[in-house]
């Protein structure tokens, strides 16, 4: 029942992106977003419905007024190369052909490229180098670091911009963003557009037959593990060629559970502090692991494989739990088993009647600082940072954006509903996106997958990653 | 008089084939390496616009990561497991596949460089099927002959993961040293042989007083140049495999060097790290050159 | 002559160590044409050699060919390999016959900096190559990759071609003097001819090397129209970590092998001969 509705949602998000949207999302928001996918299947044609759509975004970004009429439309048009770069992952890309297609029937007269793919990152890293950058960068997926890019000066100055810079609609773009951008020095280069939250996630189906109760603390989650154990399939498996993920979902939340809930520990081992990383809440936490090793309830095949081969294992009921993050679910669309239906819930780790802890982590938008096309990145942007997108990328990417927009009408699926719904209660521990020095990060990475093979003493995964961070703040 | 002019001639001609290569060599290897080592002085990201001069601090805190140390002795293990298996192996069959008779010589020989024109790309996604702890080939072999499932995760131990990287290296390897020695003893003129049968020396004396002194040629070039391409290029397939995981415990230099310059942001020190590969890729051709030739003193 | 070996224990234990490694080296490549025709779940229900199940899942192959490009990968491959090979060959034979023939200041020098510069980590220069190539606007462009490749080959190939002109007979070049031929004749009209096995070992090392090579080509070029089969392959490898789809990763190995493995059936001979001339002095 509950998976033929998914069933149906997926297959219906798929229709979405190459039908033209129908409906979704409040009226206003939906008469906007119609408006531009006719433009988009009848570019050539239908020029009324397109110029007036660019009318709005060259417009706002020139002078920020969104309510402009439709003649002052040619002045300001957008036009020459503009560069698209955007990371293919787990969210897939259907959000971004769907909204490139939308902005280019907007603008007619601008020559989008859109750099796109699993190695994109890879692949244009020359070009940042060279200074030849393309426009619009999505931060996202291995070989981007935000606050690397920020350090090297790649990306464009947008604290000013964004203090009055309103989207499509006329709304002031921060106020329609869940998760603020991080700030640098005071200084904002990069915008959230896409809010994850790492978690630990299980089939409920299968809950359900087997009698099981769903975790709602860590004991509970040690008292079920048994149990599934005893029912003969291994409780936990983690994705031990990334072990970001294990960090991410158990880790980290541990963390701050045994921090009293105070997330403030995150944000100094953010900034490499050494004290941080000495505090007995990452001891305590660093422990909860190593009760999962010692229990037996991780996985053996985990350390080897990667995201995909894990998730394949749990879609299989090889194993109950996996540590993940919300795009799970899109990114294994095509191999749900029948019957499968994801329960979610942010941290496994707090004591019994603690609060729940969601680490987010959200993917950003920036301006490259030597981008050509500046004027065209900054309408893209206020384009894509529109109410209309909340629901259209929750529905296409299966995932929630970082745009406060209500999406409990759309078609998203419920677990991402369910997701939000965590991310917004105030009985919630929400941690900020971090983002760890690259050292540190890959130091805790392979102390974490050294513990959870034995390998090391929380204690020496202690030493090993103060080593770094001393290191790293010399 | 005469001879002004064809030494003229002559410069002239040993120019003209010298200079263009010289030139492309330049323009397009030497230089970009150069440039490349000339980084590790710097402290650079790899990504921005300023490099800060360091001096030789990389080279100074490569000595005390504890990492490179752990990816030095992969790489020589890599080295002599590989120069062991492969010239073993390598050697066997193109004896037997030159010596023994066997009928089906010529097509085996055909089967075996098969993996040698194969992408490592190729080699690496087999393999990692083949090393899968659920759904691999390794482990559901195993499990024919047990009751349990087996479900050893062979890049997965806590440590000596490397060991698991040479059977594909090896595997990978053979077919070309093989055609290789193959082409030596073809080379050695039968009535040698022909002459030690008479004198009652069986398969393995023939090996060892004909065959290995007259091909010794052969292997050592073989062996070095194993050496040179695991320090150089072994990395190509630990990335695709393991990416130097799990805890650093297949890490070689070469992905070391990838992981610093391209992944932690540290391109000077990733430079450093290419530095220390040339330098001990030098000294290691140097102290084989001496001992092989030692070797076929003794063995002469 | 060769009696082979005498002892039937000890030749049925050879040939039975021969024929396993043949079967490890024929099996993968079954194997990955099985499993190119499974659905992932088959991937899971049965084991690993195990059959695929009915109807075979030929649309594997359908969907890999059209979603990526294969037959612009194949013909960008065949036209870096090609291009960058010949010219290559034709650098280091150069060289390496007057660094063989002649006596000249710094000759030994030369030598050895060609044969040091092979044991350089390649991987150190692809930053400082990118702006170069930028500089030059050979990014992605399959000139750009002929010229780093084929410069790339050069050290090789000397280093091959100098031992192979040294086993030349010196008498060849000193009646070509004594016919009246001048430096370019002797080399175009009998040293070069004289050397062709040499030269096609080289060669089928380079095409080998060149054909499989992504490293560099990952680097350089970035346009999906330039794309050689290796480059399109490592980038396919990054893609199924997002989308597990085994059966269609296995076809696209398979589609990637055939071709070599084509070639290789058909020029086997020579480059059994090739290797053999090479390693003969």
């Amino acid at each position: 029942m509950i998976l033929k509705n998914k069933l149906a949602t997926l297959s219906l998000a798929t229709v979405l992106a190459v039908v033209p949207l129908t409906g979704c999302g409040s009226s206003s928001d939906n008469d906007n977003s119609s408006n531009q996918t006719n433009a988009s299947t009848n570019a050539s044609t239908n020029t009324n419905t397109s110029t007036n759509t660019s009318t709005n975004t060259s417009t706002d970004a020139t002078t920020n007024n969104s309510s402009t009429t439709d003649n002052a439309a040619t002045a300001t048009k957008l036009t020459g190369d503009f560069e698209i770069q955007y990371f293919v992952g787990g969210y897939g890309d259907k959000w971004w052909k769907k909204v490139i297609a939308d902005f280019k029937a907007a603008n007619p007269d601008l020559n989008i490229k859109e750099l796109a793919g699993p190695k994109i990152n890879d692949q244009t890293k020359p070009r940042w180098i060279g200074g030849t950058p393309p426009d619009f960068v999505y931060i996202d997926g291995p070989g981007l670091n935000d606050r690397q890019m920020v350090e090297d000066g790649q990306l464009e100055d947008l604290t000013e911009w964004l203090k009055t810079a309103k989207n499509v609609d006329g709304e002031l773009i921060t106020d329609l963003l869940a998760q603020p951008a991080q700030q640098y020095d005071g200084k904002t280069y990069n915008i959230p557009l896409v809010l994850n939250s790492w978690g630990v996630f299980w089939d409920k189906a299968l809950f359900k037959e087997k009698g099981w109760t769903e975790p709602q603390d860590f004991d509970q989650f040690l008292q079920v593990s048994d149990q599934i154990k005893g029912a003969g399939i291994t409780p936990f498996i983690h994705t031990g060629k990334y072990p970001y993920y294990i960090n991410g979902a158990i880790l980290l939340p541990a963390i701050v559970s045994e921090n009293n809930n105070d997330t403030s520990i995150l944000q100094d081992m953010g900034n490499s502090k050494v004290e941080a990383f000495q505090k007995p809440a990452v001891l305590a936490a660093l422990n909860k692991i190593v009760a999962l090793r010692d229990k037996g309830f991780i996985d053996k095949a985990s350390i080897q494989i990667n995201h995909t081969d894990s998730q394949m294992l749990f879609l299989q009921h090889k194993d109950a739990f996996i540590p993940n993050g919300l795009w799970l679910p899109n990114e294994m669309s095509k191999d749900i088993p029948g019957g499968f239906d994801f329960g979610f819930i942010p941290s496994v780790t707090q004591g019994a009647g603690g609060k729940v802890v969601a680490n987010t982590s959200t993917s950003t938008v920036a301006i490259a600082k030597n981008a050509k096309n500046k004027d065209a990145a900054k309408a893209f942007m206020q384009f894509i940072f529109s109410k209309a997108q909340a629901s259209q990328w929750a529905e296409l990417s299966g995932a929630p954006s970082n745009i406060k927009g209500d999406i409990s009408a759309s078609n998203a699926p419920s677990f991402v509903k369910d997701a939000a719904k965590y991310l917004t209660d105030a009985n919630t521990v929400v941690i900020p996106t971090i983002t760890f020095n690259a050292d540190v990060d890959k130091a805790m990475q392979d102390a974490t997958d050294a513990l959870t093979i034995g390998k090391i003493t929380p204690e020496e995964w202690v030493k090993r990653v103060t080593d770094v961070a001393a290191k790293v703040k010399q | 008089m005469k001879s002004g002019s064809s030494k003229l001639q002559r410069n002239i001609f040993i120019a003209s084939f010298i200079i263009p290569t010289f030139v492309f060599y330049c323009i397009f290897t030497v230089y970009p390496v150069i440039k490349g080592l000339y980084y590790s002085m710097f402290d650079w990201s790899g990504m921005s616009q300023n490099k800060e001069f360091v001096g030789f601090r990389n080279f100074k805190d490569l000595f005390h990561d504890p990492i490179i140390w752990k990816a030095i002795g992969n790489d020589y293990f890599l080295v002599v497991g590989k120069v062991i298996g492969i010239m073993v192996i390598a050697t066997f069959f193109a004896v037997a596949l030159t010596r023994f008779n066997f009928k089906l010589a010529g097509f085996l020989r055909s089967v075996y460089f098969i993996p040698n024109i194969l992408s490592v790309v190729v080699i690496g996604v087999l393999w990692n099927f083949i090393y899968n702890p659920q759904i691999g080939f390794l482990n559901g072999f195993l499990s024919l002959f047990t009751k349990e499932k087996v479900s050893i995760t062979w890049l997965g131990f806590t440590s000596h993961t490397i060991w698991m990287l040479l059977p594909p290296a090896i595997w990978a390897g053979i077919g070309f040293y093989m055609i290789l020695l193959i082409a030596a003893i073809q080379n050695i003129p039968d009535s040698l042989y022909e002459a030690s049968e008479l004198e009652g020396a069986g398969q393995w004396q023939q090996f060892r007083k004909i065959t290995v002194p007259l091909i010794w040629e052969q292997m050592k070039v073989s062996i070095l140049n194993i050496m040179m391409t695991t320090l150089n290029g072994s990395f190509v397939i630990v990335w695709i495999m393991t990416q130097g995981g799990p805890d650093n415990s297949t890490q070689v230099m070469g992905s070391y060097l990838y992981q610093m310059a391209f992944q932690q942001y540290h391109f000077g020190y990733g430079a450093s790290i290419g530095v220390l590969i040339l330098v001990l890729s030098l000294i290691t051709t140097v102290v084989l050159q001496r001992l092989l030739r030692h070797e076929t003193v003794e063995l002469g | 002559m060769n009696v082979g070996i005498r002892n039937p224990v000890a030749k049925g234990f050879f040939y039975l160590l021969l024929l396993i490694w043949a079967v490890s080296v024929i099996y993968p490549l079954i194997w990955t044409l099985l499993d190119s025709l499974k659905d992932n779940e088959q991937f899971f229900i049965h084991a690993p050699w195990s059959l695929p199940d009915f109807p075979l899942l030929w649309s594997n192959f359908s969907y890999v060919w059209s979603k990526y490009n294969f037959n612009t990968y194949f013909v960008n491959s065949l036209v870096v390999t090609v291009g960058s090979t010949l010219l290559g060959l034709i650098l280091s034979a150069m060289t390496a016959y007057v660094l063989a023939r002649y006596k000249f200041r710094g000759s030994n020098f030369l030598y050895l900096l060609y044969i040091a510069s092979m044991m350089i980590p390649f991987i150190l220069a692809l930053i400082p190559l990118f702006f170069l190539m930028n500089s030059m606007h050979l990014i992605n462009t399959k000139l750009g990759l002929i010229l780093v490749y084929s410069s790339s080959l050069l050290a090789f190939g000397i280093f091959v071609l100098v031992g192979f002109f040294k086993s030349l007979p010196k008498e060849l070049e000193e009646s070509a003097t004594i016919d009246g031929a001048s430096h370019f004749g002797t080399f175009f009209r009998i040293m070069l001819p004289l050397s062709q096995p040499g030269l096609i070992t080289v060669a089928i090392i380079n095409v080998l090397n060149i054909w499989n090579e992504y490293v560099v080509g990952t680097i350089i070029v970035n346009d999906p129209t330039q794309y050689t089969l290796p480059i399109e392959i490592a980038v396919m490898q990054q893609e199924m970590q997002y989308r597990t789809e085994w059966g269609p990763l296995f076809a696209a190995l398979l589609v990637t092998i055939v071709p070599v493995l084509i070639m290789y059936i058909l020029f086997q001979r020579k480059i059994a001969s090739g290797i053999t001339a090479g390693a003969v002095k």
